[in-house]
């Protein structure tokens, strides 16, 4: 009986939602027209010739499309997405990681923005086939944001805007790699007496207790090494390890940088003898600029340059 | 018989002493025998040694707690775990993380204060008109245990990404945060509990047979009871407050003890302490050094040893 019952909900269902699909897809088809653009994963995404109605699954996302002067059109983001401040006022639909279905298929949305951050392949199906569609932006470097970027300004067709956007940036990194001096060039971790000048020996801290890292695969350690620095963990397998204290202890750095979060304030107590400690080599830096390739991956890289260099920016 | 436990002792021992020596030898920087720089002996004494000799004490606790339980009880699956007396230490331990994080003695206090309000919990659910039965009290166990752990799943989810990926790790158990003073307080805890557990354990073999004829014997039950459930609350507190939910030590350990030496209390519950000790040792040097320099939940080894060999061991018998 029961069965039988949860038997005809789920075909009323099932119909009921074939019907809002057929009904949309059609609206669609005959009042706008649609384009083809191509996602970071190589797929191929149809979108409306006028994009206005968008959500963004993931707070980089958000930030770079305010950055190119389509925040307006944003009707929903994550509960994570807390810059600029207008993205705060926006519809929230959950978080990055458990979205909530139905808020975004109420929204109505031309595009959701996916970054690889989520579980794309869950939910990437579900809203297919509710004829929404699903953009995938995977950048890892600055160099792949400005991709980004460049792909943003398209879809919103804001390209002048998101040029001028995207030349000021490139023109920040330039100018702050040409302070702190070439990038290293030998790609070999300096040694523990190293005494190259300019190469300073980071550890970056993601959590206090468990004693979190960056490792292998993370795009701050490029981001380090155009800023002067070198992650003395950047070998560590997998992106964010937890790292043993005694492996701590022994790599000595001579920077640490904080990622900065309410548990997060200070070294780990393994690093006392360490130089960095010893000569107050300890930087806080916003915990959002470090974790979100977007624009103001630009303010990570000035930060971290001036955290390291101090004396190759005098203003 | 004095023979027996004579050899027994000093095996059980010698095999402690063994793991704990090797246990000092091994992980993730390797360190020479002798000679030892100030930075090699930072890492010998101020990493090493302390998560050594905590795991130790986190061991031998959670397998007494089982031990007392399990005879308390008369039930094979009675365990610190699923009596909800880990989760209520859990929940204690995240109060105190999210509210009190400034001060280091908040998490202790905490979890048992969590233990000990989950053991009173469950043990006044069980009890009815007719007096306690043990089936009673195993349900009641399951489910304050279901429901703390729903509080805990909420509590992650409702905290921020950054103080979640602590927690998650911390709830599969780690030692990794192990201190000089987190190793006293398990130490003091563990010796108290084990006492007091020792102190019943003529009682505890009584009331094994049955409690009608314990209480024929002069066994006042309820005393008993009282007794092993605080000292249960007091080790298992301090043990989930220093290193999360290290599972299956409190179940299989005094399984393994009873099958080499029978069931008697005033053996089982010190050979449980010791066994219990070598078992997350050995399994945190797993955890230290399998995949170095990155680290692995020392409760994820213990599982990934405990639920085989428990199964083979329900096979066997």
């Amino acid at each position: 009986m029961g069965a039988a019952l949860l038997g005809v909900l789920l075909t009323l269902t099932a119909c009921m939602a074939d019907k809002t699909d057929v009904s949309f897809n059609a609206a669609a088809r005959t009042t706008t027209p649609m384009r083809v653009v191509t996602d970071d994963l190589g797929r191929t995404v149809k979108i409306p010739a006028k994009v206005n109605r968008v959500i963004s699954l993931a707070p980089n996302l958000t930030e770079s499309i305010f950055a190119v002067g389509a925040g307006d059109r944003l009707v929903g983001v994550t509960t994570f997405c807390n810059y600029p401040d207008e993205a705060k006022a926006i519809a929230k639909i959950g978080d990055t990681m458990t979205p909530n279905m139905e808020s975004i298929v109420a929204l109505k949305p031309d595009i959701v923005f996916v970054s690889t951050a989520s579980q794309i392949q869950t939910f990437m199906t579900t809203l297919e086939a509710n004829g929404i569609a699903v953009y995938v932006l995977s950048a890892d470097s600055l160099q792949a944001v400005y991709k980004d970027l460049h792909q943003l300004g398209i879809i919103f067709d804001t390209t002048a805007e998101t040029e001028r956007l995207v030349d000021g940036l490139a023109e920040r990194e330039q100018s702050i790699e040409k302070a702190v001096g070439s990038p290293i060039v030998n790609d070999e971790l300096p040694a523990v007496h190293d005494k190259r000048v300019g190469v300073v020996k980071v550890f970056v801290q993601i959590s206090k207790e468990p004693l979190f890292t960056i490792g292998k695969g993370a795009f701050l350690n490029d981001l380090i090494k155009s800023a002067g620095g070198r992650s003395v963990t950047e070998n560590v397998g997998s992106a964010f390890p937890k790292l043993s204290k005694e492996t701590a202890l022994a790599l000595q750095p001579e920077a640490i940088i904080l990622s900065d979060s309410e548990d997060n304030r200070e070294p780990n107590e393994v690093f006392r003898n360490s130089p960095a400690v010893k000569n107050g080599h300890v930087y806080r830096i916003n915990a959002d600029l470090l974790s979100r390739p977007g624009p103001r991956l630009v303010d990570a890289l000035e930060a971290i340059a001036r955290d390291l260099h101090p004396e190759k920016f005098p203003h | 018989m004095k023979r027996k436990i004579v050899i027994i002792g000093s095996v059980s021992l010698a095999a402690l002493a063994a793991v704990l020596i090797a246990a000092a030898m091994l992980g993730a920087e390797r360190l020479p025998l002798f000679d030892l720089n100030e930075q090699q002996r930072s890492i010998l004494f101020d990493i090493r040694m302390p998560r050594i000799l905590l795991g130790a004490c986190v061991g031998a606790s959670l397998a007494v707690a089982g031990a007392g339980l399990q005879s308390l009880l008369r039930n094979p699956l009675a365990e610190p775990y699923l009596l909800g007396v880990s989760n209520g230490a859990a929940l204690g331990t995240m109060l105190a993380f999210v509210f009190f994080g400034a001060f280091e003695f908040s998490r202790p206090i905490l979890a048992f204060a969590g233990a000990g309000l989950a053991t009173f919990a469950v043990y006044r659910m069980a009890q009815s008109r007719s007096g306690m039965n043990v089936e009673r009290l195993v349900l009641s166990g399951v489910i304050v245990t279901t429901f703390l752990s729903s509080v805990i799943v909420m509590m992650t989810t409702l905290l921020d990404a950054a103080k979640l990926r602590s927690f998650t790790f911390w709830l599969l158990g780690d030692l990794s945060q192990s201190t000089m003073n987190g190793v006293y307080i398990s130490l003091v805890a563990m010796l108290i509990g084990t006492a007091i557990l020792m102190s019943q354990a003529r009682a505890l073999n009584l009331m094994m047979v049955g409690e009608r004829d314990a209480f024929d014997f002069g066994v006042e039950v309820g005393r008993v009871r009282l007794l092993v459930f605080a000292a249960s609350s007091l080790v298992v507190g301090a043990a989930v407050a220093a290193s999360g939910s290290v599972g299956y030590v409190g179940l299989i350990v005094p399984h393994l003890v009873r099958l080499s030496i029978g069931s008697d209390n005033r053996l089982v519950v010190p050979l449980s302490a010791v066994v219990g000790a070598i078992f997350v040792v050995f399994a945190d040097t797993i955890a230290r050094t399998v995949i170095a320099p990155r680290e692995l939940p020392v409760g994820a080894i213990t599982a990934l040893i405990g639920a085989p060999l428990f199964i083979y061991l329900l096979r066997k018998n």
